[in-house]
């Protein structure tokens, strides 16, 4: 038995062989059958096979197979529920890709300290769902919150819907036991505990987008559900009311928990898909609103926001009467991205970030890119933090179709880049947004962070090629002369 | 560019250079940079000069790099509720300007009027209002940074939700000047409370562990304090008149809510607690009493040794603290003045006494704070002190990724050299 055991591994990588030694048999894939499915994250423009998908349980496992893989010049990268949007978890480098999906566990519940414990594979909305009972909740709600990791979520610094008041991901995590690339593990926030003193690594890893360790536990924390909410959906034949509507709640001093926007493409989207409330079909925008805090106080803010809409023209405004009347609003605008597999074959999600003054004219912006490529682009969005997510529609059978797609989504940033806005808002720049980085950092902005990279990363083997452009020639000159001036 | 040369550097606090230099422009402060780093030269930043008494164990510098002219509103936006300043403006000078416009940066720190926004930020100061509105971390979305060698490095952007490669807003924040000179901040505001009010409930000493059990059930509650401080009985005689342990319960929102917790407090508060309540203005009028207490490197009076002690801790460990500072000021012979944060685990301390009661306080509450996984360090202190008690304490994990950091973006120890942690 023994012997044939061994036949059956024979030929087989060694680097493989090894790798099984520290997680088990049953815990690595390695077939190019089994690996299909791994060549790819939520961004499928680009794939790419991995040399493996290894499954561990506990720090010790992605530990040691850090180390492996640091020692035999292995690429290798963390994975979470493969949802990100930018390619962050796709192995360019034919990477081990390090899957946390086995820890999955909550490790230890606080209430009285507000504080929840993790383990990276634990999904998102399963965290809220376990301490819901007593009345508390996990405040970042990613659309994918159903089925993305923590790990994830911190990896790409996620956001949501509620975010506008709450804050995302970074503003809720206390405490990281993080994997570095060369195996060693180092703890961050101990115990969740505030303000340690030393520069803010925590505050650096939360958003690296797996380029600088491995989360291995994450402390966050857990707030008391509000208690009350009141949701808004006011329907408007303008899409400038609408967005200026977004502006005047925000100026009148109102902080929403939630200000969502869709327009007319985006709005026949959702109707088509899973989750159909019944918006008008010949409406040019809509915009769900959420207030939550302190009943008494709800009232007065609800009518405030009724009055800012009426000024703006809106056709028709109704509050939601009763919880299941507000879920069916919420699942219909969560699952907007999906949604659109209803009406386009394809979709290409972008994710800009402008100052939500500016949300009018660049969303007209965005319909001329719409009108001049030939596409038509569903927008579905963010609208109280300005978190723009133009959803590009194309058909990937048409030759050159996904390259107009690509080259749109491009536009559509630039935009949002031009009145000093940002590239992503939340989905991160993965291999997706790379160059598109210049449009918003000089080359020695880049350098700057890049020299973290090598800090943490020296050996660029976790999650190469991603988040960076590629080097262009004044940045390799630079590198040469700083190496000739080391020789020196 | 304003510069005093042979500046005399004996006083208590130290970190200071023979020659300051005051930039009224990004370029002079690049140009200073550039300047000091070809000629080898140590930098001290300084903002309002509030914070001299915080780390460093080297006592002077070559040269000191004031920003206190080096202020204004640089942009804002009041419908993108963010705005862009330079480093020296102080936190008055900025709330007041965003008063015109009703909203405010929702941070509240210690001596508003002398304290930069830039010195803030580096130190990461908060308030107790952080449990709602989060720390000076929560806030910054985007900087201007010089680098030592004098380049100009944006972080972030002036937008509220980024995800653009690093976070680099972090990398300085709370990095006590150690790796640039931040030039502008942007952040983002929040509108002012349409309504204020601070429920100040006090009990006697005997007493003090209903006030725990109250803080355990508010946060339970429904309900949305912005604070949960507790103040011990000598810091709360000095505010309300009153010798007890005073918790302040802050709440701000629409009148109608405000009032409606107010209800909540009323009806929970322990049997033997004394409630007061302060409204609008008196809240504000406590608030800004309760911001000058705690004393800073611009008194130079002599007297008595007051050292100034940040403590950090799990939130409702920060009661622990509280009340066991309170048993090693009367074992040591110190006097200590404190309040702790329920809510988000930050305690300050103003302890003063003679110098060897001031370190063997130091030494026990750190102690007791490791054995919680909390820490203590000083923020304030005479760099005779210093000498004696490391401000930072001796343990962080990472600091062999800090110490790279810091060489790789300022090898040559240009600014505030070993200003920080471990000698960073
Ligand atoms: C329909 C849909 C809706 C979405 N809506 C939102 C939204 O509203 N807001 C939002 O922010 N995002 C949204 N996303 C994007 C995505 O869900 C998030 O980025 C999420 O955080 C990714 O989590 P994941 O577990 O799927 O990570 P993965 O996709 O597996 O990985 C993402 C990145 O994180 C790294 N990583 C994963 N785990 C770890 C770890 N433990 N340590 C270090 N690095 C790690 C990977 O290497 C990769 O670079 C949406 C995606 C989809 C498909």
């Amino acid at each position: 038995m023994l012997k044939r055991k061994k036949n059956k591994r024979e030929g087989m990588d060694p680097h493989i062989r090894s790798l099984m030694k520290i997680v088990g048999e049953k815990e690595i894939l390695y077939k190019p059958e089994d690996l299909l499915s791994y060549d790819c994250d939520g961004f499928t423009v680009h794939k790419a096979m991995p040399k493996a998908v290894v499954f561990p349980e506990n720090t010790e496992e992605v530990s040691a197979i850090v180390r492996y893989c640091h020692m035999n010049n292995l690429p290798f990268l963390a994975r979470g529920a493969g949802t990100g949007l930018s390619g962050g978890a796709i192995p360019l480098n034919n990477e081990v890709i390090i899957s946390m999906v086995k820890m999955k566990k909550m490790l230890h519940v606080d209430l009285e300290n507000r504080q929840a414990v993790v383990q990276p594979g634990f999904v998102n909305l399963k965290l809220t769902h376990s301490i819901s009972d007593k009345g508390y909740y996990y405040a970042p709600d990613p659309s994918s919150q159903y089925v993305c990791t923590i790990g994830g979520n911190v990896a790409e610094n996620a956001g949501g819907a509620h975010c506008l008041k709450y804050g995302v991901t970074t503003n809720h995590i206390l405490g990281l036991e993080v994997v570095l690339p060369d195996g060693e593990v180092i703890e961050l926030g101990e115990a969740g505990v505030p303000d340690r003193p030393g520069y803010d690594l925590m505050g650096l890893l939360t958003g690296s987008e797996g380029t600088l360790g491995i989360v291995t536990t994450i402390t966050v924390r857990i707030l008391k559900s509000p208690q009350g909410k009141q949701t808004v959906l006011a329907y408007f034949d303008q899409v400038e009311d609408g967005s200026r509507a977004v502006s005047d709640i925000i100026s009148a001093g109102i902080v929403p928990a939630a200000l969502e926007m869709m327009d007319k493409t985006a709005i026949e989207g959702v109707e088509a898909g899973t989750y159909p409330v019944g918006h008008p079909p010949d409406i040019e925008a809509l915009l769900l609103i959420e207030v939550d805090g302190i009943l008494a106080g709800l009232e007065e803010q609800v009518e405030h926001i009724l009055e800012v809409c009426r000024k703006r023209n809106v056709r028709e405004v109704k509050v939601a009467s009763s919880e299941e009347e507000r879920g069916r609003w919420w699942a219909n605008r969560k699952t907007g991205f999906g949604a659109m597999g209803a009406i386009s074959p394809d979709y290409l999600v972008q994710d800009g970030v402008i100052p939500r003054s500016r949300l009018p004219e660049v969303l007209q912006n965005i319909y001329d890119i719409s009108r001049t490529s030939g596409l038509r682009i569903a927008n579905i969005f963010h609208a109280g933090d300005g978190n723009l997510h133009p959803l590009i529609l194309f058909d990937s059978r048409v030759p050159g179709e996904t390259e107009k797609a690509l080259k749109a989504g491009t536009e559509c940033l630039k935009a949002c880049a031009d009145v000093g806005g940002s590239i992503t808002g939340e989905h991160g720049v993965g291999i997706e947004k790379k160059e598109e980085m210049r449009f918003i950092f000089t080359e020695e902005e880049l350098e700057a962070q890049m020299r973290i990279r090598e800090v943490f990363n020296p050996y660029d083997l976790l999650n190469k090629g991603k988040l960076f452009p590629t080097p262009s020639r004044c940045m390799d000159v630079k590198k040469i002369v700083k190496e000739t001036v080391a020789v020196k | 560019m304003e510069t005093k040369h042979n500046v005399s550097i004996e006083d208590r606090f130290g970190n200071r250079g023979t020659e300051v230099y005051k930039p009224v422009t990004e370029k002079e402060i690049s140009d200073f940079l550039k300047k000091a780093n070809e000629e080898g030269k140590s930098v001290s930043i300084e903002g309002g000069g509030t914070k001299r008494g915080y780390g460093g164990q080297g006592e002077a510098y070559d040269w000191t790099l004031s920003l206190a002219d080096w202020k204004g509103v640089v942009e804002h936006q009041a419908g993108d509720m963010t705005v862009t300043v330079r480093a020296g403006t102080t936190i008055a000078e900025l709330q007041t300007f965003l008063e015109d416009y009703d909203q405010k940066v929702s941070i509240d720190p210690c001596w508003p009027d002398d304290s930069t926004i830039g010195g803030v930020i580096s130190a990461n100061e908060s308030g107790p209002k952080r449990m709602n509105y989060g720390s000076a971390r929560d806030l910054v979305i985007g900087l201007r940074v010089v680098y030592p060698d004098g380049e100009v490095i944006r972080t972030g952007a002036k937008v509220v939700k980024n995800v653009a490669g690093y976070d680099m807003n972090k990398l300085f924040i709370g990095a006590m000047g150690t790796l640039g000179v931040i030039s502008e901040i942007t952040m983002k505001l929040r509108p002012k409370p349409k309504y204020e009010s601070l429920v100040l409930l006090s009990v006697e000493e005997e007493e003090v562990d209903t006030l725990r059990s109250l803080a355990v059930s508010i946060q339970d509650a429904m309900i949305e304090p912005v604070c949960l401080e507790l103040m011990n009985p000598q810091l709360s005689k000095y505010l309300t008149g009153r010798e007890a342990y005073t918790l302040l319960v802050g709440f701000e929102d629409v009148e109608k809510a405000v009032k409606d917790q107010e209800g909540w407090m009323e009806y929970h508060k322990p049997a033997s607690a004394q409630m007061d309540v302060k409204q609008e203005e008196d809240a504000r009028e406590f608030w800004k009493a309760f911001s000058k207490r705690a004393p800073n490197a611009l008194d130079q009076s002599d007297g008595e040794t007051k050292v100034v002690l940040k403590t950090g801790s799990k939130p409702m460990e920060a009661f622990s603290i509280i009340k066991e500072a309170e048993k090693i000021q009367h074992e040591v012979s110190v006097q200590v003045e404190s309040h702790g944060g329920l809510g988000h685990g930050i305690s300050q301390l103003v302890v003063s006494g003679s110098e060897e009661g001031i370190v063997s306080f130091v030494d026990q509450l750190r102690k007791y704070a490791a054995k919680q996984k909390g820490y203590v360090i000083l923020k304030h202190l005479p760099t005779e002190l210093r000498k004696s008690i490391d401000p930072w304490g001796n343990y962080t994990s990472g600091l062999f990724l800090m110490e790279k950091i810091k060489k790789a973006v300022d090898p040559d120890h240009t600014l505030n050299h070993q200003r920080f942690i471990g000698g960073i």
